[in-house]
């Protein structure tokens, strides 16, 4: 049935909500906070995901949808009237410089749109873009610091860069020209930017062969769709409605495009990510429960309280949808004023949190993200707290019997009375705390949901400080090496980089500098394998190691592709370290002895096993055994061929690029037949710290690395120091590799531990941070139970005091009231903590295997007193306003 | 055709040894105009009376009809809109909603129906009953008499089949109790209403056309 009563309903909702001035505080206080809990979760979760995807872009180039690659000017033009395409910019590309100092840096020399510029975060901080018609060009300070130029508006500079890079047949040209802005080296963008003027580019694009392979005079179009919904489809249509095609490389008026993936990467990663989700989704959970528990309460409590209302309103015609719905607007109305109130705050606070858990993951840049969804979100939730916990209090209002409520005008006997009864029964004994305690068991609910909302804040906390204390320091170093400093290729250091070959390698003229400093008492160098190594496996073994992440088909594919030897063993990598005698003594032998190792004359090699998390040795990580050979295959010159003809190719490139099927094999080798001497171990902070399927690590000694590889890449270089050089060696390095030879890095053991120790203060922070939220929770809780306790009491408490109760008699019984609260949520809390804490605690030491659970109380027993105070104060400070007015005005003024 | 009918109604609370039967097979019958008092002392189940036939409660067996239909075959909800359109309340304790004024108070369950007030009809007995100038006040504002009258109005306003008052005048002095039985039947003839009224008071119930004894629930003398 639908009436047009709404209006009247309102009315009545607003003028029973005005009627209730402390209620409605603590109800929007209440919903402030939850809000507060759910803006912090949804700012912290989505300024991660944001961080991630600019880190994507930095590593991508720039943060377009898509481009079209290879054309020329006229299409771009052509292309870029689409209307799909929101935003357009095009570059030309020049050259790029490979010659000392540019050797180890990827830098492009191009005419970008001032437009593409922001995009391509290549927006000078102090000057401008180049300027048409001038020798100006501008770059960043990585740019300059190589080429040794201040960062100076009107600086000269000149550049040696080779023309048709990407060919055969480079053509160095040299240019000197006037800075006219730059913008600060960001280490997290790979490609580093010359720009210059257009006129300028394609005077020097005009020198070039015009060779098809070549990308200088080519044209890039970079361009925004309305969303990053559909970039594929939508770039797909451009070409399209233009009469090209990005699918067939063979086919007729193709044009090469490519997606930008930190858009479908970041998003892949992250939502695929199931940890996350759980721990987020717990969350969420968690804060609609504390949510849930204190506005149920206050609703709860004030229904219970307004219930004579509730039945007249019935008793006149209102019906119970009519009374829901009451009930269900005034926590509409209360919600209005709570969550934006809840969201500015808890922007502000998630906004403080975000950067001590970004600290902890390895991003470059931390940015706060400021998405309306956050805002959507978290006020989303909170009303569905809101609307969660009001129902019940609804549904009671809907279902009040009018007998009831009339009956409660005729006689004035509570609608409790039974339960009342007891209460009395208990006061034979005329004991103040019995008399108490009866009290808490006259709303039982409200009594068990105010001592839950306080417990859990104190469980959290508890947990919270179980768990930053458990992170076991000595468990986490396990799995670092026992070397005072470890010195490497920032790359090296950097999960998803790692060392793959000369580029990254340490330069004896580093080692050089820090072996001057003097203090070293012991080291050695790590050589990587930087050339073609190959060793031979069994079939089962390599589709054992590839059908550990792939699905069969694909495993059948690469074994098929894999090249054989004629006695059936499968070619596959090897990664190889080189270890000099300090590196060596750091590994973990698990059999065997590694003493052959340093005897350049004898063919041995140490295969090396990983552990998983627990510091258990997989012994699946490795084919070999003790005593074992192993024929190390070094290839000297590799052909590539296609599959499909058996045709030979030079140019690898080429074939890559061609979409083909293409493969490789060793035309020039020598093969090794190394024993197997000892299974070891590497310290995870001292291996290569990434792995290659299929491709089994092993160690050679020095000397013999050297010689059978000829190569001698350092990967890392490691020392101890004397206690005193120790301190002083950390702040030379950090000045070293910050300033002096910034593409170099280091770890030490300080490192280490303060890598540790930030974790466990995020821990603390964010656990710290909730508990106290939700501590905050629990106290308005309490606060609001033990008054309106006490206000609904009114009268009751003038007339015992009528009967000759003193002040102070009242006042004891009402300290015990708060006290029992607060005394049960401590005892609830220690009995969860004691029941609860090993089996969080043992899940917990599965995701973090630097965990050791220990049962801890100490939190409870410094919460002890503040509860302690708490629950005297609360109900001493509530009943001083109602003891303000004499006794027979109390005893009157409730009749009304 | 009576307005109200009761037949057989039995309330039964508590079994056994603490059985009490506080309405013992009442059948009664009201005329459309009547204004009937129903007497008895205290305990002698004429609460439980009133408040089967306003449907607020419901009997152990037994029946009771207003405008010919058998209300509790309703549904809770049904019961609720079929009181608030049938039946008009008048409490002892006036039972008048603290937030709303005098007028908002009156027109409150024409509007909880949905239906707009007959405005003629509600300045009418707001006339009647001398309520012109008290429109805006609060209830908590008004003298007991004074809640009475606008408790009376707000029965009548929605112009219902019945009007139950139970002890209207028990919380007021002689001269207002007077003054509002005067009021009371004088609109229950003038808006030809049916009225039944529960008192204790003897000399208030001689002003009724007809008055109904109940004792240990049940009816005594019919006169």
């Amino acid at each position: 049935m639908k009436v047009p009563n709404a209006s009247c309903v309102r009315r009545l909702g607003l003028r029973s909500m005005a009627a209730a001035r402390t209620r409605n505080i603590v109800a929007v206080l209440a919903i402030a906070l939850t809000t507060v809990l759910f803006t912090s979760l949804f700012t912290i979760a989505s300024s991660i995901n944001y961080s991630f995807q600019q880190e994507n872009f930095r590593q991508a180039g720039g943060d377009f949808h898509a481009t079209v690659k290879r054309i020329t000017w006229e299409q771009v033009e052509e292309l870029r009237t689409d209307p799909l395409i929101k935003e357009d910019f095009a570059r030309l590309f020049v050259g790029m410089p490979s010659e000392v100092p540019f050797n180890k840096s990827h830098v492009e020399v191009s005419y970008m749109e001032p437009a593409a510029a922001p995009h391509y975060f290549c927006e000078p901080v102090e000057g401008t873009l180049p300027r048409e018609g001038t020798d100006e060009a501008a770059t960043d300070t990585h740019v300059l610091a190589l080429l040794g130029v201040k960062p100076e508006v009107g600086a000269k500079f000149t550049v040696t860069f080779n023309l048709d890079d990407s060919t055969s047949h480079p053509i160095p040209v040299t240019r000197t020209f006037t800075l006219s802005g730059w913008w600060e080296y960001d280490s997290a963008v790979v490609a580093n930017n010359i720009l210059l003027p257009r006129s300028a580019a394609e005077e020097l694009c005009a020198l070039g062969s015009g060779d098809s392979y070549s990308m200088t005079g080519v044209w890039n179009l970079d361009m925004m769709f309305k969303n990053a919904m559909s970039i594929e489809e939508d770039i797909n249509q451009v070409l399209q409605n233009h009469g090209y095609q990005g699918e067939d490389p063979q086919g007729e008026h193709y044009l090469d495009t490519g997606i930008n993936w930190g858009y479908s990467g970041a998003q892949l990663s992250n939502s695929f990510d199931p940890t996350t989700a759980i721990a987020i989704a717990a969350l969420l959970l968690l804060i609609i429960f504390t949510g849930y528990l204190i506005i149920y309460n206050v609703f709860q409590i004030s229904v219970t309280n307004d219930i004579r209302f509730y039945g007249l309103l019935k008793t006149i015609g209102t019906t119970g949808k009519q009374l829901r719905r009451i009930v269900r607007q005034q926590a509409l109305i209360l919600s209005l004023a709570g969550i934006p109130f809840g969201l500015l705050l808890g922007f502000i606070v998630g906004n403080k949190l975000t950067p001590v858990i970004m600290s902890q993951l390895s991003y470059q840049h931390a940015f706060v993200s400021f998405h309306p969804l956050i805002f959507i979100g978290a006020a989303l939730f909170s009303l569905l707290t809101v609307f969660l916990s009001c129902a019940r209090p609804g549904r009671m209002a809907a279902r009040v019997s009018p007998v009831e409520a009339v009956r409660c005008t005729e006689g004035g006997a509570p609608k409790k009375a039974g339960k009342r009864e007891r209460g009395r029964r208990a006061q034979s004994g005329a004991s103040l705390p019995r008399m108490a305690w009866a009290n808490l068991g006259r709303s039982r609910s409200k009594t068990v949901v105010t001592v839950l909302s306080l417990t859990l804040a104190v469980v959290l906390a508890t947990m919270t400080y179980t768990f930053s204390m458990g992170f076991d320091m000595n468990k986490y170093l396990t799995h670092k090496a026992d070397v005072d400093f470890i010195l490497g290729h920032a790359d090296y250091f950097q999960t998803g980089r790692g060392f793959h070959s000369t580029d990254e390698e340490v330069p004896e003229s580093v080692i050089s500098d820090v072996n001057a400093r003097g203090g070293i008492e012991e080291s050695g160098r790590v050589y990587g394998g930087v050339s073609a190594i190959k060793q031979f496996v069994t079939e089962d073994w390599l589709r054992q190691c590839y059908g550990a992440y792939n699905r069969p088909e694909i495993v059948d594919q690469v074994i098929e592709s894999t090249d054989r030897r004629p006695d059936g063993l499968l070619e596959t990598g090897a990664m190889m370290y080189g270890m000099e005698d300090f590196p060596l003594s750091l590994l973990d032998v698990l059999e065997g002895d590694l003493a052959p190792l340093s005897d350049p004359s004898q063919k041995a090699i140490a295969a090396v096993f990983n552990a998983n998390d627990y510091n258990e040795t997989r012994w699946d990580s490795n084919w070999t055994r003790l005593g074992d050979t192993v024929t190390l295959r070094y290839v000297s010159k590799t052909e590539f061929f296609y599959r499909d003809t058996g045709e030979m190719t030079e140019d690898v490139d080429a074939a890559i690029e061609s979409g083909r099927p293409w493969g490789e094999r060793a035309v020039e080798y020598e093969d090794v037949d190394y024993t197997v001497c000892a299974l070891v171990r590497v310290p995870n902070s001292i291996s290569y710290r990434y792995g290659v399927l299929g491709s089994d690590k092993f160690i050679l000694g020095a000397e013999r690395f050297k010689r059978d590889t000829g190569t001698s890449s350092v990967m890392t270089y490691l020392f101890n120091t004397t206690d005193e050089a120790e301190s002083p060696t950390e702040s030379f390095l950090e000045e070293y590799t910050n300033s002096v030879q910034p593409l170099y890095d280091y770890e030490s053991r300080a490192t280490y531990a303060a890598e540790f120790e930030g974790f466990r203060g995020m821990f603390m922070t964010m656990g710290g941070a909730l508990s106290f939220i939700i501590g905050l929770v629990g106290v308005l809780n309490f606060v609001n139970a033990v008054l309106t306790g006490i206000l609904t009491r009114k009268r009751e408490l003038a007339v015992l005091q009528s009967v000759g109760m003193t002040g102070r008699q009242l006042k004891t019984m009402l300290v015990y009231e708060g006290l029992y609260y607060t005394l049960l949520a401590l005892a609830v809390s220690l009995v969860m903590t004691v029941c609860l804490g090993p089996l969080v605690g043992g899940t917990v030491g599965e995701i973090f295997w630097f965990f050791t659970y220990r049962l801890t109380v100490a939190p409870i027993a410094v919460i002890l007193p503040i509860f302690l105070v708490l629950g005297a104060l609360v109900p001493l400070w509530t009943y001083r306003s109602v003891a303000k007015r004499t006794i027979v005005e109390r005893l009157r003024e409730a009749d009304a | 055709m009576s307005v109200l009918e009761t037949r057989d109604l039995r309330k039964i609370y508590g079994s056994g040894d603490t059985e009490v039967r506080a309405l013992d097979g009442v059948s009664l019958q009201v005329e459309q105009g009547e204004f009937v008092a129903v007497v008895g002392t205290s305990g002698s189940g004429k609460s439980t009376l009133l408040h089967m036939l306003g449907g607020l409660d419901r009997p152990t067996s037994g029946t009771v009809s207003v405008d010919g239909r058998d209300i509790f075959a309703l549904r809770d909800e049904e019961l609720t809109i079929f009181r608030r359109r049938k039946i008009g309340f008048v409490f002892q304790n006036y039972n008048l909603v603290p937030v709303l004024n005098v007028y908002e108070n009156i027109v409150l369950p024409i509007q909880l129906d949905g239906r707009k007030p007959d405005r003629g009809y509600v300045e009418e007995i707001i006339e009647t009953l001398g309520l012109e100038s008290k429109l805006r006040s609060l209830p908590n504002n008004l003298s007991g008499g004074q809640q009475q009258r606008v408790a009376i109005a707000r029965a009548l306003a929605a112009k219902p089949a019945i009007i139950l008052a139970d002890e209207p005048t028990g919380n007021l002095d002689s001269a207002t109790s007077l003054d509002v039985m005067g009021l009371l039947k004088a609109t229950g003839q003038k808006f030809s209403q049916t009225i039944v009224m529960i008192t204790h008071n003897e000399d208030l119930a001689q002003m009724t056309g007809r008055i109904i004894r109940i004792e240990d629930g049940q009816i005594v003398v019919r006169g």
